[in-house]
């Protein structure tokens, strides 16, 4: 699974869930992507999940970009623990995904393929999503 | 000449009900040279963004015209008619624009849009010639088939070319028919029309063909190691 190989802090404030994605709104490595139309904090378990549904529907001859990254730690605080003594233990890596960022990208050479490929990874996210293309924008 | 009628042929939001009123007609005239589309274009004199909000809900997209040195002109462009453009002939459309009477020919330069509701927001336009060499990105286009048990993958999706304003190619074809693993196609190996050059590095890689995954590596998981805490506190806290 996906975690930092180096951090500076091992507890962080919780990530802001306000606002857009400003950055990473378009496909750009691969023909099709998942679009996130809702903030959402994503795991890196889900992410993995996710990865594994796509490259068990498409086998082999496609490839698969994951344009999100768990960066930020999340803690929690042992169950039946009154509260005080401090802020729990760090339990989950998440990326904190806002609306209109791409998180998944794929190649793939049949489209029918590769949508239900994403269908499936969209089923192990967190939030509501879409499937994009790079170059199907319908204005 | 697009027919008007059939311009309106799907359900329209709010923000282009607005525009459906204005007289489509008028507005969209198709030159005799494909790539060339006449708009009318209406300087702005409001500025921020509550004047570029009044102006798309008018049916509007606010747009900026500069280029040749000359100050940057703001106008406003008709929404549906310009995302038509768009959708018809790409991020490289050349447009005639009506600046009060007065005709200017611009290239689409910078188009933004809503990255949820996918409308147009903003568009930058530059200002040319007739005969005059511009460059721009143009799409790349992979076709054929490769050998069986490859992956091709496209590390360039778009070439920067200079080509004449008023002819350039919608899009360029790179063909991998038969192509076996270990084949490399090199920016400066990808055929280019007559008149268009290579403003892209030669030696950039556009499309690679190599041995599809198998299905061990594609299920092969990465080590999910505990990270290494840098910062303050290092040597107090575990990592």
């Amino acid at each position: 699974m996906l975690v930092p190989r180096k951090i500076k802090h091992r507890k962080q404030h919780s990530p802001g869930r306000s606002g857009m994605a400003t950055g990473g709104t378009q496909v750009t490595f691969g023909d099709f992507g998942i679009q996130a139309l809702e903030p959402a904090y994503v795991t890196n378990r889900q992410i993995e999940s996710a990865r594994i549904a796509i490259n068990r529907h498409i086998r082999r001859g496609g490839k698969v970009w994951i344009t999100i990254f768990p960066d930020r730690p999340l803690t929690k605080k042992p169950a039946e623990t009154r509260m005080g003594s401090g802020k729990g233990s760090p339990e989950f890596w998440v990326a904190n995904v806002k609306p209109g960022r791409i998180m998944f990208e794929m190649a793939y050479p049949n489209e029918s393929v590769a949508r239900e490929a994403l269908r499936r990874a969209m089923h192990k996210l967190p939030m509501k999503c879409r499937i994009v293309t790079r170059e199907g924008v319908d204005f | 000449m697009i027919d008007a009628a059939c311009r309106i042929a799907r359900p329209l939001s709010d923000h282009e009900a607005a525009a459906a009123d204005l007289d489509l007609a008028s507005k969209l005239l198709r030159s005799p040279t494909v790539s060339e589309v006449r708009l009318a274009a209406e300087p702005r004199t409001e500025f921020g963004k509550g004047a570029a909000r009044r102006t798309r809900r008018a049916g509007k997209i606010p747009a900026v015209l500069y280029g040749h040195g000359s100050d940057p002109q703001h106008v406003a462009l008709p929404a549906l008619e310009f995302a038509r453009v768009v959708r018809e002939q790409g991020s490289n459309a050349v447009l005639s624009l009506d600046l009060d009477g007065r005709p200017q020919l611009a290239l689409t330069k910078t188009v933004t849009v809503h990255p949820l509701r996918r409308y147009i927001e903003h568009v930058d336009l530059l200002i040319i010639r007739r005969g005059e060499k511009v460059v721009v990105d143009v799409y790349l286009v992979v076709t054929g088939n490769a050998a069986p048990d490859t992956l091709v993958t496209q590390e360039l999706v778009s070439l920067q070319v200079e080509a004449d304003a008023m002819s350039i190619p919608d899009e360029i074809e790179v063909s991998v028919e038969g192509a076996a693993i270990g084949t490399r196609v090199l920016a400066s190996e990808v055929p280019l029309p007559p008149g268009v050059e290579l403003r892209t590095d030669p030696e950039y890689l556009v499309v690679n063909i190599v041995a599809a995954p198998s299905t061990a590596d594609l299920d092969a998981e990465a080590t999910g190691e505990e990270p290494a805490l840098t910062g303050p506190g290092a040597a107090d806290e575990p990592a």
